[in-house]
């Protein structure tokens, strides 16, 4: 710079600080005019350039006494001084711009104290430097303890400058969580109102600053409003100042908060609608809301709810590889949760178990929290190896071999809170002594043990923060019926005998029956001991019993003998479109029909007819000696299923040859209601030699008016149209 | 001179460096361009869900559904009303049924006539729940229950609803609660699946229950659930052919996975890991499911507890009684359906016995993992697909009538891990037909099983045909009223 210039910028720099002094000397008084606040507004601009000159400058000062800077000084200095003086000059500009600034827009008091005295006390420091520094007592450690107070300075204008524009504790926020706050403890106006204020308006609308007269730090400022008015009408977020402002577009001067500011996000907007809609309550609970307000679900996603914080353990994390060695196809080691250290730690399989499997857990003993070796012939000597487990809270030993002595080495486990015992042999004396030393315990499970009633009755009095669970134990005061025996063929229809094998599923059980079709007695009738063989048409009816249990109710097996089964059958006139079941193959496919129509076999097994005859062709290859033709039949008078009214045997004796007639039998049309039954019904005749049969079934035509028996409570009534056809159903053929 | 003999050497100097560098500069950022996720470095912090691990602390860590296929009526079980009794065989006031599409089945019936239940109710319990006689040992677990009577669902027929509840989407293919829970948490004990389903009837009219309600949909095969018989082999195709020893079945596995490893590299196919790995698990399953499935050895306690039907395999007291031997073995999701629940006729006589078929044993199932110390750790859920109509389906009569399906109310219960016992939840109308307090969607009762198992349900999904899927679809919130 030529002396010219030299002389105009120091002029200008005296200038700024005289100018400077006035404006602080008399800030309060001072309005700034329109056409000057646009330049308090350049002054986030401006002051980039100070800052890069002060930095690089305050640099090759700190350097400029060493001996590597001796050659670079004589041609250093030629601009050194020239950018001193200039950057002094920028630095009065932009504090005086700052000062125009500050007294426009609301930034809160401290941090603007201090950044603009920083900034001041930088100017003037800064700029007495450019006279101070070619002054003999000026050296390396003046200059340099000078440049460190500077540095400082410039450090800390710049900080606070920053807060002012991005809030308090703006660089370190990223470290500070803060102590979560939990769903349970939120309150609606503290901690989902108050921090949208505190973060986004009461930088201007604070008790020092109270930009259009509102305040927002208390209660009643806000109540009370501001210039413009109330901020809201309670209940009616449509009319009220505070969401007006806050969604007018943002390019209108009354925008809220200021454009420079940050802003609201949609989400804070729509908690400050719902706060007044909801009228505006201070001390809410986010919790006696009811569940479906929707400021209670936004609270919902913004909080945790206590429970689910995991339990912050302080033990360290395992190793993954430790984890992944000891985990196996029989050991199942799992972590709790995300980012949890804890562990639980399953064991099966009771063949592949032995000790060394428990001893292998002790790497990673810190972090197991659960263990379960239930049914695992566990020892009391293993328990000194869980005894290292010490964070175990829950340990599961049901079914193991361990006693109530192998449980005192667990009192080292001061995390314990509850133990399964259930199946295991445990006795009083020794329980309730181990239980003495487990202090944290909560639960003990104890069903299946030697303990009696009593016992677990003295443990409750005994330990009373403890929870005892005994479990059911059957005290033989409420028996419960037995369910009916069961068989075991799969078919009751043989060809020449069949042995009866009768099962019950209850150890102990006895089965009492009859083969003759009469009742069962409980005390008469044989008991069943697996040596019995039919060898005609019976009608087994059986009941269990045992002691302590109420005798079941019966069942009912049907065998049958077929001793001659046809090579084919031909279903010569159609089956009802309904019951078509498998057709031919149903009638000797040796499975008999139920009862139940909600059964899936049911439409496969029963054939029927209605609107036509039921005629079979039996084919036999070679010819059979015949005499009794049986059908199955399903009888439900209710619904309109009947037997038939008569069946026709026709025979050949060879292929060629027309049909005979060998017999026909009427079957006598019920008169009353009677309860549902499935039955055979019989057609006997001489024996006969038969190449094919035909056998025709002929449904009822009419249905006859029923008289209605005298038990009819046992008699299921459906209406059904009289004088139709009946129904003819039949689910297997037997000839013998 | 050194340097130009150094490039001469190497081919390369600095102006080719600088251009191959900038093609190979440029060729990665077209990369990204064209491959989205190229350069994201896994997509693991986006869902923020690692498979295997709940995403917070679980209270249960196993489920077992007894699902009462058919729809069982809410009326004549956990729902008392007695203003049904007063306005018996009256019209259902038009202002209570609003636009409530009605079936087919019931939409052309000249009236709707109130139909009171025939059953009687009684209070019990600390809470004083009110349960119907019908039921008299799940009165006695009264104070281990939540009974949540304000379940609502927009479905109104059976498969709909029943894939709705399972998948949570009227629409099939996707992946059922089972599957969802294998996926995200895993099994405990490796050597049994995640996911069984064991399948009773009774004589009621029942409905069917389909292999897709417990299918892996759009998740890996290994997540699908396991449908046990009640046959001789309760898994089919699980045992070796007779004469075939173990270590003959161990060795023909080994050919057998290096025969698919080669395929594998060859084709990329994902299925086949899958494959390989259920054979694994098959041979494991093996020696642990004969196990698990012997009924001989359970003491008579046992026997009574559960009812004497426990030990005849196919009943849903012997489902019972397998599940809690299923799930303390590990197993992470067991479902059993009992279907027979379709009441449209013949209620009375068809609900006592449906009742009397699952009462003592699902009360058994909650007091017999209580006493091992278990039902801290397995969420015990009952219930159906929808409730059922106030009004009768088909003539009233005083000791008959039907009930058609009602998708606006039901009630299930829960008990175990996580969910506050001895408490009722929600409250519906004095017709027993709208919800007025409390209500629960079926995601929201999603959103809460899957919370109770320490998951997210908005964070558990899975991306398939560029869409995220959960379980709860696209609502569903936890009602952490009933969780304790």
């Amino acid at each position: 710079m030529n002396k010219k210039w030299r002389g105009i910028v120091e002029q200008f720099v005296l200038i700024s600080a005289v100018f400077l002094a006035f404006l602080l000397a008399f800030e309060d008084q001072i309005i700034v005019p329109v056409w000057l606040q646009s330049f308090g507004r350049l002054h986030p601009l401006v002051l980039h350039f100070p800052i890069v000159l002060l930095v690089l400058l305050m640099a090759w000062e700190f350097f400029r006494f060493t001996r590597e800077a001796s050659p670079w000084i004589d041609t250093a200095e030629q601009w050194v001084s020239d950018a001193w003086i200039s950057g002094a000059a920028l630095t009065g500009l932009t504090t005086i711009f700052g000062l125009f600034l500050s007294k426009e827009s609301g930034y809160s008091g401290d941090t603007l104290f201090w950044h603009k005295w920083a900034a001041v006390t930088l100017f003037i420091v800064f700029s007495g430097t450019y006279w101070l520094r070619n002054l003999s007592f000026y050296q390396k450690l003046n200059s340099r303890l000078l440049i460190g107070f500077m540095s400082i300075l410039l450090i800390s204008t710049g900080h606070f400058g920053s807060e002012l524009t991005h809030g308090d504790g703006f660089v370190l926020e990223p470290f500070q969580q803060g102590k979560p706050i939990y769903l349970e403890d939120a309150i609606v106006f503290d901690h989902m109102v108050k921090p949208i204020f505190e973060k986004k308006c009461m930088s201007c609308h604070n008790p020092e600053k109270k930009k259009g007269d509102l305040d927002l730090s208390t209660k009643e400022g806000i109540l009370k409003g501001g210039k413009s008015g109330k901020l809201f009408v309670t209940g009616k977020p449509e009319i009220s100042l505070l969401l007006e402002r806050i969604h007018l577009p943002l390019e209108d001067k009354k925008h809220m908060p200021l454009s420079g500011q940050p802003q609201l996000t949609d989400e804070e907007k729509m908690i400050l609608a719902l706060w007044i809609k909801g009228n505006a309550t201070f001390t809410k609970k986010v919790l006696e809301l009811p569940a479906t307000d929707s400021l209670r679900i936004m609270g919902n996603t913004l909080f945790n709810s206590v429970q689910d914080e995991a339990t912050n353990y302080d033990f360290s994390e395992a190793s993954q590889e430790t984890i992944d060695e000891l985990t196996n196809e029989y050991r199942t080691i799992a972590t709790v949760a995300k980012n949890s250290p804890a562990l639980r730690v399953h064991i099966f399989n009771k063949s592949e178990f032995n000790s060394k499997k428990l001893e292998e857990l002790v790497a990673i003993k810190k972090q197991i929290i659960f263990l379960s070796v239930a049914k695992m012939p566990v020892k009391d000597s293993d328990l000194l190896t869980i005894a290292q487990f010490e964070n175990l809270e829950r340990l599961e030993l049901n079914f193991s071999n361990v006693t109530a002595k192998g449980l005192l080495a667990l009192k080292t486990l001061t995390h314990l809170k509850s133990i399964s015992l259930s199946g295991t042999q445990v006795n009083y004396q020794d329980l309730q002594m181990a239980m003495q030393g487990l202090k944290k315990l909560q639960a003990i499970y104890l069903w299946d043990t030697p303990l009696t009633a009593e016992d677990l009755k003295a443990l409750s009095t005994k330990f009373k923060s403890i929870q005892i669970i005994g479990g059911f134990k059957d005290d033989g005061k409420s028996p419960i019926k037995l369910n009916p025996p069961e068989l075991k063929n799969t078919s009751t229809i043989f060809d020449t005998k069949a042995p009866l094998t009768l099962f019950h599923t209850i150890k102990g059980v006895e089965i009492r029956y009859t083969m003759d079709g009469t009742p069962i007695d409980s005390s008469k009738s044989p008991i069943f001991n697996g040596n019995v063989t039919i060898n005609s048409n019976t009608r087994i009816r059986a009941r269990a019993f045992k002691a302590g249990w109420i005798g079941s109710d019966e069942a009912v097996f049907e065998y049958y003998k077929c001793a001659i089964t046809p090579d084919s059958v031909t279903v010569v006139l159609p089956l009802n479109r309904v019951h078509k079941a498998n057709g031919p193959k149903s009638f000797f496919d040796r499975n008999l029909g139920t009862f139940s129509a909600n059964a899936p076999a049911w439409a496969n097994f029963w054939t029927g007819v209605q609107n036509n005859d039921m005629e079979l062709n039996l084919n036999f290859k070679t010819p059979k000696t015949i005499s009794i033709v049986s059908l199955r039949i399903m009888e439900e008078l209710t619904t309109g299923i009947f037997p038939p009214q008569a069946i026709e045997i026709w025979g050949k004796t060879n292929a060629n040859g027309p049909f005979k007639r060998i017999h026909v039998l009427k079957v006598p049309v019920p008169k009353e209601t009677r309860f549902h039954e499935l039955y055979a019904i019989d057609v006997k005749f001489k024996p006969t030699l038969f190449s094919e049969m035909k056998i025709i079934a002929k449904p009822l035509e009419k249905i006859p008016q029923l008289n209605v028996a005298k038990d009819k409570a046992r008699v299921r009534t459906r209406a059904f149209a009289k004088d139709k056809r009946a129904l003819l159903l039949v689910d297997e053929i037997f000839l013998n | 001179m050194e340097k130009e003999i150094l490039e001469h050497g190497l081919n390369f100097n600095r102006r080719r460096f600088l251009s191959t560098m900038s093609l190979g500069l440029g060729s990665v950022a077209l990369g990204s361009l064209m491959i989205p996720g190229l350069l994201n470095g896994g997509d693991r912090e986006e869902s923020g869900f690692t498979p295997g691990i709940p995403h917070f602390a679980p209270k249960a860590k196993r489920v077992i559904y007894l699902f009462q296929n058919g729809a069982p009526s809410q009326l004549e079980t956990f729902d008392y009303k007695p203003k049904l009794c007063e306005m018996y065989g009256m019209d259902l006031p038009p202002s209570v049924r609003g636009e409530q599409r009605l079936t087919g089945m019931t939409a052309n019936q000249a009236s709707f006539p109130l139909a009171a239940s025939f059953a009687n109710f009684k209070q019990y319990g600390k809470a004083g729940t009110w349960i119907s006689d019908i039921m008299p040992y799940t009165s006695k677990i009264v104070d281990d229950i939540c009974v949540v009577r304000s379940m609502y669902t927009e479905a109104i027929n059976h498969d709909p609803a029943l894939t709705f509840l399972q998948t949570g989407s009227q629409q099939g293919n996707r992946p059922s609660m089972g599957a969802w829970l294998s996926y995200g948490l895993g099994n405990e004990n490796k050597n049994l699946p995640d996911f069984t389903v064991l399948l009773s009837r009774g004589i009621g009219n029942g409905q069917g229950v389909y292999s897709k309600l417990w299918s892996n949909g759009f998740l890996d095969s290994i997540h699908q659930g396991v449908q046990f018989s009640k046959g001789e082999d309760p898994v089919l195709y699980i045992k070796d052919p007779a004469g075939m020893a173990r270590g003959e079945r161990r060795e023909m596995l080994d050919q057998l996975a290096q025969l698919n490893q080669m395929s594998y590299e060859e084709f990329g196919d994902p299925e086949i890991t899958a494959k390989v790995k259920q054979y694994e698990m098959a041979y494991r399953m093996q020696t642990a499911v004969p196990e698990v499935m012997d009924l001989s050895k359970e003491s008579d306690d046992i026997v009574k507890l559960y009812g004497p039907d426990c030990l005849v395999p196919g009943t849903f007291a012997a489902n019972c009684l397998l599940a809690r031997k299923l799930s303390e073995n590990g197993v992470r999701f067991v479902q059993l359906y009992h279907q027979g629940w379709d009441q449209h006729g013949n209620l009375p006589f068809e609900i006592k016995s449906q009742a009397k078929d699952v009462d003592q044993a699902s009360a058994a199932l909650v007091t017999d993992l209580k006493q091992r110390g278990l039902l801290d750790e397995t969420l015990v859920i009952w219930g159906g697909e929808f409730g059922r109509t106030s009004y009768s389906q088909g003539k009233l009569t005083p000791e008959n009538y039907g009930r058609d399906h009602h998708p606006r109310c039901f009630s299930i219960w829960m008990a175990g891990g996580g969910i506050k016992p001895g408490m009722v939840y929600g409250e519906t109308d004095e017709l027993g037909y709208n919800i007025i307090k409390n209500p629960v969607h079926v995601h929201d009762f999603q959103a809460t099983v899957l919370h109770t198992l320490g998951l997210n349900h908005e964070k558990l999904i899975f991306k398939h045909l560029g869409r995220r899927y959960r379980l709860t679809d696209i609502s569903g919130k936890v009602v952490r009223d009933i969780l304790s």
